[in-house]
């Protein structure tokens, strides 16, 4: 079978040492997104469970799937949960949700539980949509960005990108940071012209005559994305009057965020180290919607 | 509100029953800035171009990166969709619309075509007598284009029809500025669009009825209400998406919403200069507004006036007027603590991303009022 170089592998963890049959409340968080679900199963408002899967093409059949993945082995039924919340792209086919909650205020909300009370800034860096998000030092979302309608410098488009050049997904990003100096980046402006820019790059004396090697491609195409994403950030409504553009305490979340090509150059730009968190950073979405229900 | 969702839905078929009808003929605009009643009383109907969605065939070979409107007037202009018109008039709204007027220009040569000459600097010391000078000619092109000479009674009765036109538009406003509104952002949006497609003379007659029946109208529950801004709208899609989720437009300053219909035409015995001194006063678009910026002082009296939540901005992907507006008007409205989402589209509105997108502003501006889409009961297990 030919390698899948785009796919990412799949997750799923349930504690060894909680008894989910002690719990006085069960909860649990469905994001299903255009690329990835994940489920997450709180135990009086810990982390008991979580999964994260590719949504595919059917989002009701994922949005079950996830579920069942995450609470597979523990001898927990769905039955067991006593409220299900949705989010994410395909929410709408959560048909065993109880209630659906908007995506921005979950990610929110989870990026908290991930990087605790001081983040300040979250920026989604999902499968289809990059939302900076800034929040007000309660639980509130004060302002929020979203990419238009192209889907560069998101997650989707880097496993495009991976297929085509035969690199392996996870390895991408730090490949492309061990360049001395950051190239020139691709377009910006979409997704099929940035690729196609990429793979023109092969093409290009200086690549012919071994000047310029595949980590700079990479570090091309990676920097253009950071760049996309840069720009979603930088119309948030800035927090204070002054100089300050960005919240310093930034936090990432989505599939994107495990990707430090991207993450390391926005923060670079930023100026910012960005806040480290308990768990994976893909899960914010349905943490925030099992921690608000 | 069926007939006019009939006559913006089916945009092409009033004109053409019109002429079948009246016997008159039809004059096609680009952009708000075209003194209709010139052409009204010279017996020709002005008709709005309307974009449309549907696969563009053609306009790429003309016209290259240009917003998705201008292909589709474009593209339906080369497929021969207007063949019904009789003259084509641009007053230059913005440099892409331009080109699709000389796209046309090119490929049909049976249609009358006149440029007219509307300033960019709309208070500058000259611009009423330029513009005057601009109207005569216009009026003796359309003298000719008609064979007679444009009667002073005819004028009047024109800009008394347009006038009572706008007054009514105006009330139909003040039905949405009330704290719970009897008309939805997207019938309102429907009938300012239908108007611009009709006569005149038959739209007073069906508003006045409409109005009479929204003074009956139980009003709607508390909404988020909301302003509308940014390029023009070409049907009501984003409205009805924003019903959908609990929310309202109640206003907006699009440059065929309320600028269209905001100012009347205030009599005077030079009815040119009258003609000039209402469009050069009229809320100005954005490629009108870049010497003085009176827009954002305008939209911050609106939102106030209008008591919003909130404000959409809603941008044509590749329209540089409003692009280039941008910053001072988001200035205005963080300045003044408007909350607004901005965002870009084309003809088509992605409708999964941009419910996301409301209901987490909504959320952020009035939690509690959202009606989230897939509010489901929970399945029995």
């Amino acid at each position: 079978m030919t390698k899948e170089y785009w796919r990412w592998p799949g997750s799923a963890w349930a504690s060894q040492d909680a008894d989910w049959r002690r719990a006085d409340r069960i909860t649990a968080g469905v994001d299903v997104g255009t690329t990835s679900s994940q489920a997450v199963v709180l135990c009086d408002g810990e982390v008991y469970a979580y999964a994260s899967i590719h949504t595919g093409a059917d989002f009701r059949k994922a949005a079950g799937a996830v579920v069942e993945k995450a609470i597979d082995d523990t001898g927990m039924r769905m039955a067991d949960i006593g409220a299900v919340a949705g989010t994410g792209w395909g929410s709408d086919h959560i048909t065993f949700a109880g209630q659906i909650l908007d995506e921005v205020l979950c990610h929110a909300k989870g990026a908290r539980h991930i990087y605790g009370r001081e983040v300040r800034t979250v920026v989604d860096l999902g499968g289809q949509t990059t939302k900076a998000i800034l929040l007000y030092d309660w639980d509130r979302v004060r302002d929020f960005m979203m990419n238009d309608k192209c889907a560069t410098g998101m997650g989707r488009n880097v496993e495009y990108l991976c297929g085509l050049l035969q690199v392996p997904i996870e390895e991408i990003g730090e490949l492309s940071l061990s360049v001395s100096e950051d190239p020139e980046p691709v377009s910006t402006t979409c997704y099929a012209f940035a690729d196609t820019e990429t793979m023109g790059l092969f093409g290009r004396p200086e690549y012919r005559s071994d000047k310029m090697t595949d980590n700079e491609v990479y570090a091309s195409h990676m920097f253009s994305i950071a760049w996309r994403v840069l720009g979603v950030i930088g119309r948030l409504q800035p927090p204070d009057v002054g100089d300050v553009k960005v919240c310093k305490e930034l936090g990432f979340t989505g599939g994107l965020a495990k990707n430090p090509g991207v993450t390391k150059r926005i923060e670079r730009e930023l100026g910012v180290t960005a806040l480290a968190g308990r768990y994976d950073p893909q899960l914010a979405g349905a943490l925030g919607a099992a921690l608000l229900i | 509100m069926n007939r006019f969702k009939q006559i913006l839905d089916n945009h092409q078929e009033y004109a053409r029953e019109w002429k079948k009808r009246v016997g008159g003929r039809i004059l096609g605009y680009f952009d708000t800035y075209l003194p209709e009643e010139l052409a009204y009383a010279a017996g020709m109907l002005p008709v709005r171009m309307m974009a449309e969605r549907e696969p563009d065939m053609i306009s790429a070979k003309w016209i290259y990166s240009s917003c998705y409107p201008v292909k589709s007037l474009t593209n339906q202009l080369l497929l021969g969709r207007y063949d019904y018109l009789d003259a084509l008039v641009i007053t230059e709204g913005c440099q892409w619309m331009y080109n699709a007027f000389e796209v046309a220009m090119n490929n049909k040569p049976d249609l009358l075509t006149h440029y007219l000459f509307f300033p960019d600097h709309t208070d500058a010391p000259t611009s009423k007598d330029l513009l005057v000078s601009e109207l005569k000619v216009f009026r003796a092109k359309l003298e000719e284009w008609s064979g007679r000479a444009i009667a002073d009674d005819a004028l009047d009765n024109a800009i008394d029809v347009y006038n009572t036109n706008r007054r009514l538009l105006r009330k139909m406003y003040e039905l949405r500025r009330m704290y719970r509104s009897v008309i939805l952002g997207s019938e309102a949006m429907t009938v300012m669009l239908a108007s611009q497609l009709m006569d005149k003379a038959e739209m007073n007659v069906w508003l006045e009825e409409y109005l009479r029946e929204l003074e009956e109208r139980e009003p709607y529950d508390d909404r988020i209400r909301l302003m509308l801004l940014g390029s023009e709208t070409w049907s009501v899609d984003l409205e009805e998406l924003v019903e959908s989720l609990g929310a309202n437009i109640v206003v907006d300053d699009l440059d065929n919403g309320a600028s269209y219909c905001w100012n009347e035409t205030v009599a005077l015995k030079d009815k040119d200069m009258a003609l000039a001194l209402r469009y050069l006063g009229r809320p100005h678009s954005a490629l009108k507004d870049n010497n003085w910026r009176r827009r954002p002082q305008r939209i911050f009296e609106l939102a106030e006036d209008f008591a919003v939540d909130g404000a959409l901005i809603a941008k044509q992907i590749y329209c540089h007027p409003h692009g280039l507006d941008n910053y001072a008007i988001w200035k205005l409205l963080r300045e003044r603590g408007i909350p607004f989402h901005y965002f870009e589209r084309d003809l088509t509105l992605p409708r999964e991303e941009t419910r996301l997108r409301l209901n987490s502003f909504f959320s952020m501006i009035r939690p509690g009022l959202t009606r989230l889409a897939g509010w489901h009961t929970p399945m029995t297990i």
